[in-house]
């Protein structure tokens, strides 16, 4: 009870025709298998292009970092030059000169080499060796310290006194022990040391310019925002191109992630558009390069790759949709053929037959359908058949069949004349009586020759005449030639009874009955005419409409409506036994009379 | 069955045609569109003050803005006059990258009474308008990023008091009464300055002329027993005259200087001891920002109105700190 109402399941594709059901489960189909193959090798393309660009960058980073090295091996190179220059070690040792101008022959000699140095190294900015022994020389010939900088202090001396005797590189700094000179350097500084190795004797310096490590890294190309920076060992900033924004704090880097980062390891950071990527590479004198390339711009073409992506499988999607549609169009145009037949036949056509294509299951439908419809004619044309010969022997009965009060009548009459010794009418009406009887119970067939049916007409006129007396007249005109041809039996005589009792009954006058009968081209014609009253429209149309259904009933009634048995039986009768183009005809006019004209075929 | 057979010849057609669409069009324009990456460049049309590569100044300003243009990924092109006074130039420029519809024009206008009306015409076409340096007054204000003048005025007033301990007398070299940075700068000292008995002994104007500077300090000087301790000087001329008459006057120390932005002189001046303090801008900052802003205007954000870089005290002792270096000594990245 609980579960009374409940509505039938929905079908899974709400959809009228079987072609749209399947064009649009093919089409899903479709749908979801491009668009989720597209998503995943979209997703591996991405993976793919995004490890070979991460790749790309560490070579690249390598590249960079092996450049700084080797500037840096060279400034290294150089101090150890300086450090093993006999006339270094001996200018800045301890001993005493004995004249400034020896002094001068070594200042020039150790100058000379260091301008040897620096006119093969474009990158050098300067090289210059402090004694502690307060002796100074250069790379240039007449060198003008800075009065107001101190070099003891500068940090790379210190740095270089703290290291003892190892080689200090400095982050890059303005360089300004010469008067009137502020340049962009990186330092390497190292203690210079006695021939024992034991005492130190002084400072030596060599100036790269920065230039050189920043145009190595300005034109390291990692996409339009991509940028390379340089962390020293405690993670300040060497390099970067956005160096007084950081400082600022207008723009931040991720040193303390490239301080935990190992050499040669990458990681990003960010996601989506802001994803960016770290390669680290370290070097052996501390510092750490790290290249950054944007996400969105290494996977340069993401844009292309995903549109490109699109199109193909919006085209793959199209011609997809296109082959759906005509494949269920392909599959469902039988089933719609059929049912275009079955819809004919619903119509009440069953002449249908359905066209089959291949014998698949649709086919067999078809041949199926066929049959059935074959079948359904054969019964329905069988059930016609047999009501037609059901209403055939009805309405002959019916013909067959005297009227009682004809009869009632006609045997009034002959004891009537009896009565009156009228021998001879009896005699006659009698003998007529007698024929009209065994022409109407002969178990003859339904067809009987047209001169059998004059015969019985003529009795029945003459019988009725005696009645009527002298209010009625007759007249058979009938071509001799049509005699052999062959009618229905007891055809005319409904008509007869129809012209007597609503034409010539009710006259005052004598009535005068023609029956004619001629033929016409492949046709028999008869006509009963009678001068009687005629009939009203309305009458004419009474007398058309069929008398009853099973019409067997009706004789027994009809004698005292007058009716006979129907002119519309007979009407029907000839219909259901020569044809459509047969039967009858009425015309009639008020105080003229009634012709009834009774077309039938020739019938050998 | 030959209904069947006109399908598949149909659909074969088909087939053919899509396919034949589909490769025609990756030569032609649907290619263009499936294959071109990213949005169109932008473009921003950045007029400065001057483009002389002598300009420290004007030298990080457009450092500051390459910064931005490469981070935003962005066409931005950089443009000014060879003299800072150039205003004919200037307005010459401003024209004709008007006819050019960038997205945005950042301009540091130099001051002229016509100014205004090309500004004016600027925003008109349509133009994002971001002014830098110079705010100058027109109707509703455009997006401005300028330095701090009134608050780099109280830094130096801030530095005088703590450099006399508690003290301070200062005499005030201006260029001129009428120009804006300047009068904001006075007015910053003033603020400091204020509740303290002779804060500002007085204030003097070099016309922008170094030797007037230094006639002025001179003079002030050699009257004896000077009534205040400390210079402080609006502009680099000024500074340099007053410090000329300090080291002649064997003044050096005795009586402090400070001044505002930077130059070789001044930092050697910084470095002899001369000069005490100097109050340094942020040049690339500002041509950073001024982009930013630009093209976040353009893309149709809200920015800040009004964009206040501030200035930083340098000293003889902060000066080689890593930070300074840096606004002190540009590196020319063409060098």
């Amino acid at each position: 009870m609980l579960f009374g109402n409940r509505r039938p399941l929905l079908p899974l594709f709400p959809l009228k025709s079987i072609q749209s059901s399947i064009s649009f489960a093919f089409s899903c189909l479709i749908l979801v298998t491009i668009v989720v193959t597209s998503l995943i090798s979209y997703r591996l393309s991405v993976d793919a292009v995004e490890q070979n660009a991460t790749g790309y960058i560490e070579e690249i980073i390598k590249q960079v970092n092996s450049n700084i090295q080797s500037y840096v091996d060279n400034m290294e190179n150089i101090s150890l030059l300086a450090m093993t220059n006999k006339d270094v070690k001996y200018y800045i040792s301890d001993n005493d000169f004995i004249s400034t101008e020896e002094r001068r022959v070594y200042e020039k000699r150790i100058s000379d080499l260091f301008q040897a140095i620096l006119y093969t190294r474009q990158d050098i900015a300067s090289i210059m060796v402090f004694g502690y022994n307060d002796r100074f020389v250069s790379d240039r010939r007449i060198t003008s310290l800075n009065p107001n900088a101190d070099v003891r202090n500068a940090p790379w001396y210190k740095s270089a006194k703290a290291a003892g005797g190892q080689s200090v590189i400095s982050a890059p700094h303005v360089q300004n022990i010469i008067q009137n000179e502020y340049r962009w350097v990186v330092s390497l500084s190292r203690e210079l040391r006695s021939t024992d190795g034991i005492s130190p004797e002084g400072i030596f310096l060599v100036d790269l310019n920065l230039s050189v490590i920043n145009d190595i890294c300005r034109q390291i190309n990692l996409g339009n925002k991509g940028y390379v920076f340089i962390v020293d060992q405690e993670g300040n900033i060497v390099y970067h191109p956005q160096q007084q924004l950081i400082y600022s704090g207008l723009a931040s880097e991720k040193i303390d992630e490239v301080n935990a980062a190992a050499s040669g390891a990458s990681f990003t950071t960010g996601e989506g558009d802001g994803k960016r990527i770290y390669s680290v590479q370290g070097t052996n004198f501390g510092w750490k390069i790290v290249g950054v390339a944007y996400g969105d711009e290494l996977i340069a073409n993401k844009d292309t790759l995903s549109r490109s992506l699109f199109l193909y499988a919006f085209f793959g999607l199209a011609i997809a949709l296109l082959l759906s549609v005509l494949l269920s169009h392909q599959l469902s145009r039988p089933i719609k053929n059929l049912q275009k037949d079955m819809k004919l036949v619903e119509k009440g056509n069953f002449d249908i037959k359905t066209e089959i294509g291949q014998m698949n299951e649709i086919g067999q439908l078809g041949r199926t359908f066929n049959m059935m419809v074959g079948q359904i004619k054969n019964l329905m044309e069988e059930a016609i058949l047999t009501q037609e010969q059901k209403r055939k022997s009805e309405l002959a009965l019916l013909q067959s069949q005297i009227n009682p009060h004809f009869l009632y009548n006609t045997l009034d009459s002959i004891i009537w004349m009896a009565e009156q010794k009228k021998h001879e009418e009896v005699v006659l009406m009698t003998s007529a009586l007698a024929k009209l009887f065994r022409s109407s119970i002969s178990k003859e067939k339904e067809l009987v020759p047209i001169r059998v049916e004059i015969e019985h007409i003529k009795n029945y006129l003459i019988i009725q005449k005696m009645r009527y007396n002298n209010q009625l007249d007759y007249r058979l005109d009938i071509a001799p030639s049509i005699m052999m041809y062959r009618s229905l039996k007891i055809l005319l005589q409904p008509f007869v009874e129809n012209a007597i009792y609503h034409g010539i009954r009710n006259k005052p006058e004598m009535g005068l009955i023609t029956i004619r009968g001629y033929e016409e081209e492949d046709r028999i014609v008869f006509e009963v005419e009678d001068d009687g009253l005629g009939m009203t429209e309305e009458k004419l149309e009474m007398l058309l409409e069929p008398v009853g259904g099973s019409g067997l009933s009706d004789p027994l009634q009809s004698g005292s409506g007058g009716k006979g048995i129907g002119i519309s039986n007979v009407n029907e009768r000839i219909k259901l036994f020569f044809g459509e183009p047969y039967g009858i005809q009425i015309r009639s006019e008020l105080e003229v009379g009634t012709c009834v004209t009774i077309i039938i075929p020739k019938l050998d | 069955m030959r209904k069947s057979r006109l399908t598949v010849v149909f659909t074969v057609m088909v087939l053919v045609v899509f396919i034949y669409a589909f490769f025609y069009a990756r030569f032609t324009g649907v290619a263009d569109w499936a294959l071109s990456s990213g949005e169109a460049d932008k473009n921003v049309i950045v007029i400065l003050k001057t483009s002389n590569v002598r300009s420290d100044f004007w030298q990080a300003v457009k450092g500051g803005i390459e910064a931005a243009a490469k981070e935003m990924v962005v066409n931005a092109e950089i443009q000014g006059p060879l003299a800072e006074t150039d205003a004919n130039a200037q307005i010459g420029l401003l024209e004709a990258a008007i006819l050019r519809k960038p997205h945005a024009i950042v301009v540091a206008p130099i001051n002229d009474y016509r100014m205004k009306d090309v500004l004016g015409r600027v925003r008109e076409a349509g133009i994002q308008l971001v002014l830098i340096d110079n705010p100058i007054e027109i109707e509703s204000p455009p997006v401005a990023i300028s330095n701090d003048h009134l608050r780099a005025g109280r830094l130096a007033g801030e530095t005088a008091i703590s450099m006399n301990g508690g003290h301070p007398k200062a005499a005030i070299i201006s260029d001129n009464v009428d120009v804006l940075a300047s009068v904001q700068r006075k007015k910053g000292i003033e603020e400091a300055l204020f509740g303290y008995t002779d804060g500002i002994y007085g204030t003097y104007y070099s016309l922008d002329s170094e030797e007037r500077a230094y006639l002025i300090a001179k003079s002030l000087l050699s009257s004896g027993e000077t009534p205040f301790n400390t210079f402080i000087t609006l502009t680099e001329s000024a500074t340099l005259g007053t410090a000329k008459a300090i080291e002649e006057e064997g003044q050096a120390g005795k009586v402090k200087l400070i001044g505002f932005e930077s130059s070789i002189e001044e930092i050697q001046l910084l470095e002899a001891g001369v000069l005490n303090a100097t109050l340094v801008q942020r040049p690339f900052n500002m041509g950073y920002l001024a982009l930013k802003s630009a093209l976040k205007l353009e893309s149709g954000r809200s920015v800040e109105p009004d964009t206040h870089i501030e200035s930083t005290v340098v000293t003889r002792l902060n000066m080689y700190s890593p930070e300074n270096q840096k606004l002190l000594f540009p590196f020319n990245e063409n060098e």
